[in-house]
């Protein structure tokens, strides 16, 4: 028997035991020391947020200064590196990961029925590493350090920072994956996991797989940064070293949840079972797969145009085509209710299929698109792709993450406004990397072609609506209403929804329903 | 009729724990254990395009002698025999036997540890190179990885004094140490054959 099959016939020892034991702290304790999932998940939520707001200006700053790089010059040309590095790693691992990992961390051991979050205290120090990581990793920017800086202790505080914030994202993964794994309840094999949380686990185990590789280049780089200098640490091309992590396939290991979060959210909202639940299983799985990207670290731009590279490019869409074919039979065979969820999950899917399919078409292209804005397209677009989904998911999960329903009209409007934009943001730099116009990194930034480049502003300019729009919507979240939010107001499909709004300390008032299918929620219906 | 049977089935065994700690641990060790495949990767290219472009890659002056590198290697294989001799004597609820297999293994990995310090001290090799750097870097991270793992095995072992641990079904945290200490030979053999052994 698997380690992992023990869980759903063993769980209920620990998930019912400390029930009526633990108690909820009240005032600073239930913030600074919780190992509440839920509180953990919120904060990593605002955190990301907040983060995504330097991010995005940065983002809007250097689109502007693409628009006529003769006349407008934002950034010096000796720290346009830094600025860059800053927003592109800064998307990756202040803004995708955490908010991500927020939204997994409130939702993931609801759907899996679980009491409590594996790990607790882990999940709890994976936060405040990222936290302290993330304001190190700013910091080390500002006394001129980061890649291209100028300041001896600044890259080394880079450098630190940012494996920090790995280590931080690698624990919540921990926690995460383990959750899904070894804390379900009676009946819940993994077959029958939600969508969401079987996303969740195995983009984790991916990140698991992947990140220590990057840990391990940034000790290549520290040690080499201050003894030898030779090629890791060498402070011009130290992004350069990463950038494996920006790219496809690595990248799309950040957009994984997109697809089990639309699969959820589209199964719900239509009413209908998702079927075949192995194909959506497995194109999930195969998606984190193909996502694997580590063999790339370190390497040139010749071994981009090996096969395996190019191969792994283009089978990446297949995964995401399937999910959306099985959401068009659901719509075919369900209901259809326009929610903001359901916008914000087609939204992340389109986005996500622009991305992987550009991608395949980089990869064909690789001789051409290498180095060039192309690479940014294809990481915007799932950074993006990752980013409306999680902002879908908070809406979506509005009363478990706060204590009612987002606004429905700012909740419509956002992953509209995000879509749009991150269109405009995406599709114009692809042109350019096709056109050759546009090196990814250059001392003088000049971005693409400069008449394209007005969309880009235009797209960052709704990106940044989209932000605030949700912003908005969430709103209502942090006030208490008048009567309890309503447990379901989905008629979901899964445990999360036999939680109250907003779950107690332990998740759930009473005893889990033994669960015989995928959709235990849908079978307690009909039993009525 | 359906009492009687029921009253005639044996009691229903004691629900186990979920295996938390097992889990988390396999997917720590594999996150540890890929950290130092791709150092190894990096040195393996590094070294492939180093001897590509006709350079020597051995620094000057610089040596890995095999001994200390073959104590050390057998010394881990030695240390996985042991802390899979403490899960079996825990399994029965052997005290003494679990103690002395716990404490083998602490020392085992001790020695390696002891024998890679010496290993650099001999080797003459400076970290101001791509093969001083690399080696270092990936040597220095499998100490890491295997102090982490002594830690756990010494969390393991103090929890084993204090009683914890009594039976096949009651062997979590040792199960888990010694999944931990596995990737860490694992990890050591690779490094074992990439950069001692075929330098």
């Amino acid at each position: 028997m698997a380690v992992i099959d023990t869980a759903p016939e063993t769980v209920a020892a620990a998930s019912e035991a400390p029930l009526g034991e633990r108690v909820e702290p009240t005032g600073f304790a239930a913030v600074l020391g919780t190992g509440d999932h839920k509180v953990i998940g919120r904060l990593y939520v605002g955190t990301a947020l907040v983060l995504g707001a330097v991010v995005a200006a940065l983002g809007l700053l250097f689109s502007f200064e693409g628009i006529a790089t003769d006349s407008v010059s934002i950034f010096a040309n000796d720290t346009v590196v830094q600025f860059w590095t800053l927003m592109r790693l800064g998307g990756v691992f202040l803004v995708a990961f955490p908010l991500t990992i927020g939204v997994a961390m409130i939702v993931v051991p609801l759907q899996v029925g679980a009491r409590a979050i594996a790990f607790p205290r882990a999940a709890a120090a994976s936060y405040w590493a990222f936290l302290v990581g993330a304001g190190l990793f700013v910091a080390s920017y500002a006394i001129n350090g980061g890649p291209g800086g100028g300041r001896t202790e600044g890259v080394n505080l880079w450098i630190a920072s940012f494996g920090l914030i790995v280590v931080a994202i690698l624990l919540a993964a921990v926690c995460l994956a383990t959750t899904v794994f070894a804390l379900r309840p009676t009946g819940l094999t993994m077959d029958r996991v939600p969508l969401y949380a079987w996303s969740v686990a195995v983009a984790a185990v991916m990140w698991i797989l992947t990140l220590p590789v990057l840990i391990g280049m940034l000790a290549l780089m520290y040690v080499d940064f201050n003894h030898a200098g030779t090629s890791f640490g060498d402070n011009t091309v130290m992004f350069g070293q990463l950038d494996w992590v920006l790219r496809n396939p690595q990248i799309y290991v950040v957009a994984v949840p997109v697809l089990g979060f639309a699969a959820d959210v589209l199964a719900t909202t239509a009413k209908a079972r998702i079927a075949p639940r192995a194909v959506a299983q497995g194109a999930i799985g195969a998606f984190a797969i193909f996502g694997f990207g580590a063999f790339l670290a370190g390497a040139s731009a010749h071994d981009h145009e090996a096969w395996v590279v190019i191969l792994l490019a283009l089978i990446a869409v297949v995964p995401v085509l399937a999910i959306v074919g099985l959401a068009g039979d659901l719509f075919r065979r369900g209901s259809f209710a326009l929610n903001p969820a359901v916008v914000s999950a087609v939204a992340a899917l389109l986005i996500l299929l622009l991305t992987t399919a550009a991608g395949a078409l980089g990869a064909l292209m690789t001789s051409d698109t290498y180095g060039t804005i192309y690479d940014l397209g294809v990481s915007n677009g799932a950074v993006l792709a990752s980013l409306i989904a999680s902002l879908g998911g908070i809406t979506w999960w509005a009363t478990k993450v706060g204590r009612q329903q987002a606004a429905k009209g700012p909740a419509l409007i956002a992953p509209l406004a995000l879509l749009v934009g991150a269109a405009a943001v995406v599709l114009p730099d692809l042109i350019s990397g096709l056109a050759g116009d546009g090196q990814e990194l250059y001392a003088s930034w000049e971005g693409g072609i400069e008449g394209l480049n007005i969309i880009v502003v235009i797209g960052m300019v709704l990106v940044i609506l989209g932000l605030l729009a949700s912003l908005a919507a969430y709103l209502p979240l942090l006030r208490t209403p008048d009567e309890p939010a309503d447990a379901d107001p989905w008629e979901g499909q899964s445990l999360e929804w036999l939680a109250p709004s907003p779950p107690p300390f332990t998740n759930f008032d009473e005893e889990l329903p033994v669960v015989t299918s995928a959709e235990p929620l849908v079978d307690l219906r009909e039993e009525k | 009729m359906a009492s009687d049977a029921a009253l005639a089935l044996p009691p229903a065994p004691e629900p186990m724990r979920p295996r938390v700690l097992l889990v988390g641990t396999y997917l720590a060790a594999g996150g540890a254990f890929m950290a130092i495949m791709g150092l190894v990767g990096l040195y393996l290219s590094a070294r492939s395009h180093a001897l590509a472009a006709g350079t020597a890659w051995l620094p000057d002056g610089g040596q890995i002698p095999l001994t200390p590198s073959n104590l050390a290697f057998g010394t881990m294989l030695l240390s996985a025999i042991t802390v899979t001799w403490a899960v079996d004597a825990v399994g029965k609820n052997d005290r003494a036997m679990a103690y002395l297999a716990l404490g083998m293994t602490l020392l085992f990995g001790l020695s390696v540890v002891n024998l890679t310090v010496f290993l650099y001290k001999v080797s003459g090799i400076g970290v101001d190179t791509p093969m001083g750097l690399l080696f270092y870097v990936v040597t220095g991270a499998h100490l890491v990885m295997m102090i982490a793992g002594m830690v756990y095995v010494l969390a393991m072992t103090l929890r084993v004094l204090a009683g914890d641990y009594r039976g096949p079904n009651d062997r979590e945290g040792v199960v888990a140490a010694a999944v931990f200490w596995y990737a860490t030979v694992a990890a050591h053999a690779v490094i074992w054959l990439a950069i001692y052994i075929t330098k």
